[in-house]
Formats: structure tokens, C-alpha cells, sequence
């Protein structure tokens, strides 16, 4: 019977996962905008974020980025891509800590055009 | 969905960890309470096994802790495993709202455990018992405001659930003694206030959270804590069944009404575990609306 919940329950959250995103903080480059260039990250939180770790991936490769904000909890966070970004699609995800205690993480996605 | 957070492998292990160290909370206050309420009823032998619960299940709730620090600090890492030892990782969950609540729970664990000394020790884990409920109220959306409100309110609910999730067992041994008749009943009797209670602390707890009725509806907070309610539901029919048929049939000495009984309370024990994993997942991945 518990098998039989479990499966339930797995098959009940399955579509809610595959829905579920992160609440949309302000991002720069804004989620799903297309750029000429990117000078820098940044993200804005209501209440001061712990952000831990943050990379930025194409198709395959990850890009170096050069953190400007540390680890202490922030409500702006900001890192600049060590190269400058080719056109493509990028991603960016980050995981941290809320000040609730709470473990956080959310991505953003952007291209970059010619 | 809204307001769901990602569930990944480790989510999925801090959620069931998280459900066993309710767990764990749960038996080793509720077997105290037990201990206490039934100190001049119950045999002594009953005594004994929710004392020996309690203990075993603050050991349990002392080590889910731990682990469950290592777990957190792996997730916020974003290294995988790795991260459940790194040092700069574990101090920040130590510096997080866990850390105080942490605190709370182990010194509350650690003085359950002395439940088994007769008198004093009784006191000390009647204190502890205290302590881990209060270490509920400082984790999570229970600091928002009105802070106080929550935390009242998140004592009693927790409290009130131990001293039901944590009866289960010994009643169910009660049921086997001659004298059991007179436990069942005024349990039953007591449950009905706690029972009161815990929903009232819990629907007030759920109305500070969700805003508004529409917001049940329309999040992964809502639903989550609607199918949180309805398997309550049917703890609360079973409980009821026992208290009003079930036991005036052991009293009548009907045949096979014990053995129904205690079947009855395993099938509350099941209810109890889905409930705490909802629990934990509610409280794990899901943002309550009024923090959406």
C-alpha cells in the first residue's frame, strides 16, 4: 500500500516538476532576452540571498565568470564573464541559501546575437 | 505550478530525511507526554515501552540532525555529496535559522533521554519535550510574522500531534492488559481536547500562511497541505471509530474487538507516516502564498 502511494505520489508530481521554475527575479540580461552584449550578471532579490555557487554554461562549455559580490547574503548579486560571450545560448544557475534557512537555486537563459 | 522549488536527488533525501526527524520529534515527546498523562493508569509495563520509544526515538532524531545538516549544506553547495562536508558549507547552515533551531532540538533530544531516571529525570525530559517543539518555531516561514502568533501557535500543534502520534504504540500494548479498557478510554477522553486544539493551531496556522482560500487551489503549498488535510481526515475517522465503537466493544467484552483495535491503530501509525512525508515535502519545496 505504501509502494502504491509512493508510485501515486511520484506520478502526482511528476507534471508539477516539469511546470515549476523559479520565481523570476530581476536578471541581467533579462530570462529569454536576446543581447548584442553582455558587460555583466546580475540578479535582484526581495530579501538578502545567500548565493553560493553560480555558473554559466553554453551549449556544452561552461564560461568563466569572475564573481564581484562574495558569498555574504546580498539583495544584488553580480559576475562578469571572463571572455567575451560568442553569439549562442547561454545559461546561467545559481544555488544559495535564502535568510530563512531555506535552500534556493534558479537559472536564467539568454542568447547573444551578432 | 507555482511556488514549487525543483526536486532533485537530494531534495527527495532532505525531504525523507526531514520526515523521519518529524518523526523521531514526534514519538520522543509524545512518549514523555504518554509517561506523564497515563503515569497512574497505564501498567507499568506500557510505561516502560513509551519511555524506551522516547529514548530511541530522540537517538534517532539526534543522528537524522546530523545527517540532515550534511544533506543541507551539500544542497546549497551545488557540488553534489561533496558538499555535505565541507567546512565553509556546514558553517553556513550552522549560521542559518537550522543552526538555532539545531540547538533547540539536540539539547531537547539529549534531555528526553533522561526520561528513563525515575522523578527528576521524568522533569528534565518534560522540559526537553518543551525544547523540541520550540525548535520548530525557528526554522522556516514559522519567522515571519506575526512571529509570535506562529510560534505559539507551532508549539501547540506540535505538542498536541506528539502526544497522539506518540500514544499510538503504547496504546496499542495497552490494549493486550486486562486495565487497558480504562487507558483506551481516557485517551480517548484527552484526545478529544488535543485533537481540538492541534486542528485549531493547524487551520490557524494555515490561514496565516495561505492569505486566502483561493490560494489552496492555485499552488503546490495549497494542494500539498489539501492532501496533508485529507489523510488527517481519515485519521481523524479512524481515531473517532475507535473512541466510539471499538473501545465500549472491548469494554463489552465483544470477541475480536481487540484485535480490530490494534488493527485500527496500525492502520492510524500508516496514516502518520504519509502525513509527516507530506509534510516534509510541503515545508521542503513549496513557498506559502503569502510569500509568493
Amino acid at each position: 500500500m505504501i509502494k502504491q502511494f509512493l508510485l501515486g505520489l511520484a506520478v502526482a508530481i511528476a507534471p508539477m516538476v516539469a511546470a515549476a521554475h523559479s520565481k523570476s527575479e530581476a536578471t541581467t540580461p533579462a530570462d529569454g532576452a536576446t543581447v548584442t552584449e553582455v558587460s555583466e550578471l546580475s540578479m535582484r532579490f526581495d530579501d538578502p540571498m545567500r548565493i553560493i555557487s553560480v555558473t554559466l554554461t553554453a551549449t556544452d562549455d561552461d564560461i568563466e565568470i569572475e564573481r564581484e559580490t562574495g558569498m555574504e547574503p546580498t539583495t544584488e548579486f553580480r559576475a562578469v564573464p571572463l571572455e567575451e560571450l560568442a553569439p549562442g545560448s547561454y545559461r546561467f544557475d545559481w544555488r544559495g541559501m535564502a535568510s530563512d534557512g531555506h535552500p534556493m537555486q534558479g537559472n536564467f537563459s539568454f542568447t547573444v546575437a551578432e | 505550478m507555482t511556488g514549487l522549488a525543483p526536486i532533485d536527488g537530494l531534495a527527495a533525501l532532505a525531504i525523507v530525511a526531514k520526515a523521519i526527524g518529524y518523526g523521531a520529534a514526534l514519538l520522543a515527546m509524545g512518549g514523555v507526554l504518554f509517561s506523564f498523562v497515563f503515569a497512574k493508569r497505564a501498567e507499568v509495563s506500557v510505561l516502560r515501552l513509551a519511555r524506551q520509544l522516547a529514548v530511541g526515538a530522540a537517538l534517532v532524531g539526534l543522528a537524522v540532525l546530523a545527517a540532515r545538516f550534511g544533506i543541507r549544506a551539500a544542497r546549497i553547495s551545488g557540488m553534489g555529496f561533496e558538499g555535505a562536508t565541507d567546512p565553509m558549507m556546514l558553517g553556513f547552515v550552522w549560521e542559518s535559522p537550522l543552526g538555532t533551531a539545531a540547538i533547540w532540538r539536540g539539547f531537547g533530544e539529549l534531555a528526553i533521554l533522561t526520561v528513563l531516571v525515575p522523578r527528576i529525570g521524568q522533569w528534565i525530559a518534560l522540559v526537553g519535550s518543551l525544547a523540541v517543539a520550540i525548535s520548530f518555531a525557528q526554522v522556516g516561514h514559522a519567522l515571519g510574522d506575526p512571529r509570535l502568533v506562529l510560534a505559539v501557535l507551532i508549539v501547540l500543534h506540535l505538542l498536541t500531534a506528539a502526544l497522539w502520534v506518540g500514544a499510538l504504540l503504547p496504546l496499542r500494548r495497552a490494549a493486550l492488559a486486562p486495565s487497558g479498557v480504562d487507558v483506551l478510554h481516557h485517551f480517548g477522553n484527552v484526545a478529544a481536547f488535543g485533537v481540538a486544539a492541534l486542528i485549531l493551531a493547524g487551520t490557524a496556522l494555515a490561514w496565516l500562511l495561505s492569505g486566502s482560500v483561493a490560494a489552496l487551489f492555485g499552488t503546490a503549498y495549497g494542494l500539498g497541505l489539501l492532501f496533508k488535510v485529507a489523510i488527517v481526515a481519515v485519521l481523524l475517522g479512524f481515531a473517532a471509530f475507535n473512541k466510539v465503537r471499538l473501545v465500549p466493544a472491548m469494554r463489552a467484552e465483544k470477541p475480536g474487538a481487540t484485535h480490530a483495535l490494534r488493527r485500527s491503530i496500525s492502520v492510524e501509525m500508516l496514516a502518520v507516516v504519509l502525513i509527516l512525508l507530506a509534510t516534509a515535502t510541503i515545508t521542503s519545496v513549496t513557498t506559502p502564498p503569502v510569500n509568493l
